[in-house]
């Protein structure tokens, strides 16, 4: 594993290339000119300095990879997101990186299990590699990776290249039909009786059901928070999680990779979790 | 870097060693933006609102992207007043920080008992009174709008404590004008204008408030022209000097706000999308003064 940077810093690098994946889902690699030593699970705020006054503010993303070829995966949910998608080799963006706390090692002789959900890939993909890179032989990690139709699964292949992969999709286009909770319970049954450790990284409402099904179990599962960010390194305070057993804890610097059981996910995650479309037919 | 400008200004009795300050809220305590440059360097920074006693803040979702800004209801989140003067302020006074302690209540007592903390401590260069804030039930709001309210607690606490005292103004008040006349003859040094004001976001597909406030306060370039308008206004009107908020993320942004008769500026939500944004400012202001050959005391009030 590399070391922790500690010094998170304002890096201006051009775009490498950008890969679209679908016609929702990039990846966007960029050029530095030194290398950013984030660990898996680390965020860095990315905006484009072409952005001007709007979109204001830079986006949190999961680090992909770090290194000298720094990338996150995105979805296009919004104009920020859109505007990535539009971007073109050469474009100038600011990564300010690394921020937040990285997933924590996989404790010794323990089968680490990924739940994965859309775009929720890329910190495990980054996981995945690391592990595999410390890994003599031995296992792969076992990942259930969920999405709403087949397009919704980017980076599987670079799953598959380095776990033990497992496909589920609501609509049933591609591996299991049905959520991929149904995955999870059908593989802790299986390893029942082994140590195991379950890191998770989707939708809110998905991660909430693999922690409780987790808690259920007793198996340890850390998550991967996702929140609306203005900074990314504790300033705002616009990003809280509500903690156990009262108040908040910040998913930028407390997270946002953060044990499962510290989240108390019955006070919800924001007005727009779960909430499902009104006036839509 | 500076040499041979003096930006130095006067706010009343305090000298800042330049115009440059940080906006509370947007700041945190002062040491959170170490790994990037030295804060001592800057005109003063202000806390984030400190109560008498710790605050969770709002429920989430807490801040959403406008058209050239953003909508905030933290809720004045923060450690509290004993926590800072405990574990932040020793750190900042070492440094040397200009630290500029933003104080919030819900009643005129609480008021008093922080700025008497506050008065006891070293190194603290002023207190500024957030009678403004727009995301919380109580004493937010209905004390900055309210001209005789706000000389209320401006009067209180300039009875027990000599620190200079400078009142944050609301956009929402009617008579502005009236409320800063008001908090001047209770003995105010300075105001700040700005606060945010109070939006309002949708979300089409859900049919929800994008906050879970429903309302937040508005901040960011959006809000520039309205404050430069009120900065202009006070100017005109107190004999105080005004601090100006509201959009400022450039040294052409304090230049702006200097003309318009403030004395110094705070960047607040600038600092978000950019943690270099004040440094930046402050350099890009000694520029702008050494090409022109001129002090940033030459800019103030100076609007043609």
């Amino acid at each position: 594993m590399i070391e922790a940077q500690t010094r998170r810093r304002l890096y201006t690098f051009p775009l490498h290339r950008r890969d679209s994946i679908g016609s929702a889902y990039h990846v966007l690699t960029f050029e530095a000119n030194e290398p950013i030593a984030a660990l898996p699970g680390q965020f860095a705020m990315v905006r484009s300095t072409t952005w001007g006054d709007a979109p204001l503010l830079p986006r949190p993303m999961s680090l992909l990879t770090g290194g000298t070829r720094p990338s996150i995966l995105i979805k296009v949910v919004g104009e920020g997101t859109m505007r990535m998608a539009y971007a073109s080799s050469g474009e100038q963006f600011e990564l300010l990186a690394p921020l937040g706390r990285p997933w924590s090692p996989l404790p010794e002789g323990h089968r680490a299990v990924f739940v994965a959900g859309g775009v929720g890939v890329a910190p495990l993909v980054f996981l995945a590699q690391a592990l595999g890179e410390a890994r003599a032989g031995g296992e792969m990690p076992l990942a259930l990776y969920g999405g709403r139709t087949h397009a919704d699964l980017p980076l599987d292949a670079e799953l598959a290249a380095v776990t033990e992969l497992r496909v589920a999709t609501e609509d049933g286009s591609r591996g299991t039909h049905g959520r991929v909770t149904v995955l999870l319970e059908k593989a802790l049954d299986e390893l029942s009786g082994r140590a195991i450790k379950v890191y998770t990284c989707g939708p809110d409402p998905m991660m909430a059901a693999v922690a409780r099904i987790c808690a259920e179990r007793h198996v340890a599962c850390e998550v991967s928070l996702e929140t609306p960010m203005a900074c990314g390194y504790g300033v705002c305070l616009g990003c809280p999680v509500p903690r156990r057993p009262a108040g908040y804890l910040y998913a930028c610097t407390e997270g946002p990779c953060i044990d499962a059981a510290l989240i108390d996910w019955e006070r919800g995650h924001g007005v727009s979790a779960g909430q499902k479309a009104r006036g839509a037919s | 870097m500076s040499a041979n400008v003096d930006l130095r200004v006067d706010v009343g009795s305090l000298t800042l060693k330049n115009p440059i300050l940080t906006a509370s809220g947007t700041f945190g305590y002062g040491l959170e933006y170490d790994d990037f440059y030295d804060v001592a360097e800057l005109g003063g920074i202000c806390t984030k609102g400190l109560s008498l006693e710790p605050r969770h803040g709002n429920p989430p979702d807490r801040i959403c992207e406008t058209a050239a800004g953003m909508l905030n209801a933290i809720g004045l989140a923060n450690v509290g007043v004993e926590a800072f003067c405990r574990d932040k302020l020793p750190i900042l006074r070492q440094r040397g920080v200009t630290v500029v302690a933003n104080v919030f209540a819900t009643t005129v007592d609480d008021f008093v008992k922080l700025a008497q903390r506050v008065d006891q401590e070293e190194g603290v260069a002023a207190i500024e009174l957030n009678v403004s804030c727009p995301n919380v039930d109580k004493g937010g709001l209905e004390f900055g709008c309210d001209a005789q309210a706000a000389a209320r607690v401006t009067a209180a606490c300039r009875a027990v404590t000599r620190l200079p005292l400078w009142v944050k103004m609301s956009p929402e008040a009617g008579d502005i004008r009236g409320v800063g006349l008001a908090c001047q003859e209770a003995g105010a040094d300075a105001l700040t204008a700005i606060n945010t004001i109070r939006g309002l976001a949708v979300d089409p597909r859900t049919w929800r408030a994008r906050l879970a406030n429903r309302t937040g306060g508005l901040s960011g370039p959006a809000l520039k022209p309205l404050a430069l308008r009120i900065v202009w206004d006070l100017a005109r009107t107190v004999r105080i000097p005004i601090i100006g908020i509201g959009g400022v993320a450039t040294a052409e942004d304090a230049v702006e706000f200097l003309l318009a008769g403030a004395t110094a500026v705070q960047v607040g939500t600038a600092n978000f999308a950019d943690p270099m944004a004040s440094k930046r400012a402050l350099d890009g202001l000694a520029d702008y003064c050494r090409e022109r050959g001129m002090n940033a005391r030459d800019l103030i009030g100076k609007m043609r």
